[in-house]
């Protein structure tokens, strides 16, 4: 071997493992397998449901972020869009082909806790109706989501950096008091149940709600590294890079912004939607722009801002963490009891401290993002040796 | 004076002096300072600590507030934003780390509330304070001295831009860094002392809105997009702009929500929140640089100088 081969060929064994991505992978399996020593199963199947839910929420924050470069504080908006979307609609059309109230009094605390058993009923009778439920239910977030990314966009797009961050970030809190207030809707402080369509699993439901976001969570995934790479992707990071240069190239800035935040809302009420679908209430208060816009940020930053590898690995690691303090907190955390605090609080300590820790010390995150090229490698490669053929077939002739 | 009135002046000082706060460290360091949301809470639990475990009223513990607010900037500039500014980062960058200081400062709320109530038996996770208050001329006294109060700040802080040396420097400053930094200005100072401002006047501003609302360890939380609201309808250009947003945002908020629950039903109460964004979404769609945008001279000139032609 010469050595201008082994530049090109496979990294070593040691190289593999120095690779950030490979260390934070065994970083969080060591975590995870010490979880599952101590604590058992449960516990394993809540981080992974906490996980592939928040790295729904946290790639859609990404696209807009960190492919697009517009700082969307209010990640929150479309989430809560999402979760009302499913704790209205679905189940309130399911009422009405059974003949049951649907309108206003659906929502109301003395209705709903007859009704929902009922559609729960019907939901458990047949896998059809409950698989229809289900994509029904994500497919009405997705398109309400999509509306509202729409709306709020409108004043705040053509704002500069800070001023559209701190616009969308006002936005953010006002449709969870929408949602608290209006008992028409989902119930306000009384907050409505949800028809569960993994019901028809009995016993093992919460297995496949786990398997059911996580497969949502990797199309998700697909879909974001296909746009990454595609004319549309490469559209979105010029106009991140340099704005000015990219309207010069003719992209139309505000028409691309917005679609990159139409698209990232959508996605974000998907995720909101299996939120609710899996805790089986929409409850507006819990919707807080500390859990659903700071945390992904705190996830997003970690990770990488721009790398989708980075964001999945990022809501990892802070996922376990944050599971570990709610777990371990009598245990390791004591000293605080003691003097009356509870540790749960240290969360926020944990959220701070992360991104200030970040920020410092680290500013591209855990995986940076790549400068990927325009093509595949192989189809690279391929062109490459269709030039050197047909510059061979050009000397022989 | 009617309550709703006496109430929204009161909310209004408070709005107005974090608005005026975020506006100052916007123009002189380019950094959005979403702290203002924990350092308004901490400003509104001095003044409750003191008030509870000293006795006395809640206005003689506004010194200590605003030295409170003070030493949190100062640890927010040394520790975070002296750094970033010299790497000369991005203003997201800026705003994010601004971001995690809050989120450790919302924690360390949270942990003294915790200890105040194990400690010494208080309830601080719901406070109205507004019942230390006295009664001057026959009204609340909040709603005439915070007022007062506001305004006697302000025209300190502009006589000290005017007047002073250092004043004059920190104007340099924010108009052209680098000319400023070419003719000897010490930008660093600058900086340090508008983080000391801006500091106490972010907790200063919570402890008088803890006089109209109920205090909570989240107040500032849940405020703070009114805060940016008043600081953006106030254009971010220059600190007057700010506190008279922030004022506006407070004043709509408390008449637009008292003239509608009279129009239309008590039930408006509950989307109090929405008037004054409509009023910041609607100002930034019309004029995207705020307030302070507004082409005020240009439209005169053109109304009156057209008039004026066609007289002619």
């Amino acid at each position: 071997m010469t050595t201008d081969n082994k530049s090109y060929s496979n990294l070593g064994l040691k190289d593999f493992f120095l690779k950030r991505e490979v260390m934070v992978i065994i970083v969080i399996l060591a975590l995870l397998t010490f979880l599952f020593a101590s604590r058992g199963v449960n516990i394993i199947l809540t981080i992974f449901i906490d996980f592939a839910v928040f790295a729904i929420i946290t790639m859609s924050l990404n696209l807009e972020t960190g492919y697009t470069g517009v700082p969307q504080f209010g990640r929150v908006a479309a989430v809560i869009i999402g979760a009302f979307a499913v704790g209205a609609i679905p189940g309130r059309i399911m009422a009405m082909f059974m003949g049951l109230p649907y309108g206003v009094e659906y929502a109301s605390d003395t209705v709903n806790f007859r009704l929902v058993p009922e559609i729960n009923q019907v939901l458990a009778g047949s896998w059809l109706i409950s698989l229809g439920f289900l994509i029904f239910s994500l497919f009405i977030a997705a398109i309400c989501g999509a509306a509202i990314g729409w709306l709020i966009s409108r004043p705040a797009i053509r704002l500069k950096e800070g001023y559209l961050g701190i616009s969308l970030l006002a936005f953010g809190d006002f449709f969870m008091w929408v949602g608290h207030n209006w008992n028409a809707m989902v119930g306000g402080s009384v907050p409505v149940s949800v028809p569960d369509p993994f019901r028809i699993f009995a016993g093992s439901r919460f297995m496949v709600i786990v398997l059911v976001i996580f497969v949502i969570a990797f199309l998700v995934f697909t879909y974001l590294q296909k746009l990454h790479r595609s004319p549309f992707g490469r559209s979105l990071r010029m106009i991140r890079d340099n704005d000015l240069s990219a309207g010069a190239a003719g992209k139309n800035i505000v028409s691309v912004r917005t679609q990159s935040l139409v698209i990232g809302a959508a996605l974000a009420a998907v995720g909101g939607g299996l939120y609710v679908l899996y805790v089986g209430s929409a409850a507006s208060i819990g919707f807080t722009k500390l859990t659903f816009t700071f945390w992904p940020w705190a996830f997003m930053m970690l990770g990488g801002i721009g790398s989708n590898i980075g964001v999945l690995l990022g809501v990892f690691v802070l996922v376990i963490l944050r599971t570990m303090i709610v777990i371990f907190r009598s245990q390791w955390f004591g000293f605080l009891l003691q003097i009356g605090i509870d540790p749960l609080w240290l969360e926020f300590t944990l959220m701070g401290a992360v991104i200030i820790i970040v920020i410092l010390f680290m500013p591209h995150g855990l995986v940076p993002e790549k400068v990927e090229p325009m093509l595949p490698k192989s189809r690279v490669r391929a062109v490459m040796e269709r030039r050197r053929l047909a510059k061979e077939q050009g000397n022989q002739s | 004076m009617t309550p709703w009135m006496a109430s929204g002046l009161v909310y209004a000082s408070g709005l107005a002096l974090t608005a005026g706060s975020i506006t100052l460290l916007f123009i002189v360091t380019r950094t959005f300072n979403f702290a203002v949301a924990s350092m308004a809470t901490f400003g509104f639990y001095v003044a409750y600590t003191g008030v509870a475990l000293y006795g006395g009223l809640p206005y003689q513990y506004y010194p200590l507030v605003f030295l409170f607010g003070s030493f949190l900037g100062i640890v927010c500039y040394f520790g975070l934003n002296r750094h970033l500014l010299r790497r000369q980062a991005a203003e997201i960058t800026l705003m994010m780390s601004t971001l995690g200081y809050d989120l450790l400062l919302l924690s360390f709320i949270q942990m003294y509330a915790d200890y105040l109530t194990h400690s010494y038996g208080l309830f601080p996770r719901r406070v109205t304070l507004n019942t230390h208050d006295f009664e001057l001329f026959g009204e609340r006294a909040a709603a005439i001295i915070l007022p007062v109060i506001a305004i006697g700040l302000l025209t300190l802080l502009h006589q000290f831009m005017t007047k002073t040396r250092f004043g004059v420097a920190m104007r340099a400053t924010i108009e052209n860094p680098v000319l400023a930094g070419a003719s000897g200005i010490n930008s660093d100072r600058v900086y340090m002392v508008s983080w000391i401002i801006a500091g106490g006047m972010a907790t200063l501003g919570g402890a008088f809105m803890a006089m109209a609302m109920t205090g909570t360890p989240t107040m500032g939380m849940f405020t703070i997009p009114l805060m940016f609201a008043g600081a953006i309808l106030g254009g971010l250009t220059s600190l007057y702009g700010g506190i008279l947003g922030g004022f506006m945002i407070g004043m709509t908020e408390y008449a637009g929500v008292f003239y509608l629950s009279q129009q239309l039903g008590p039930w408006v109460l509950g989307y109090r929140m929405a008037i004054p964004l409509i009023l910041m979404a609607a100002t930034l769609l019309l004029f995207p640089r705020g307030l302070a945008g507004i082409p005020l001279g240009k439209i005169i000139e053109k109304r009156f100088g057209r008039k004026r032609g066609e007289s002619a």
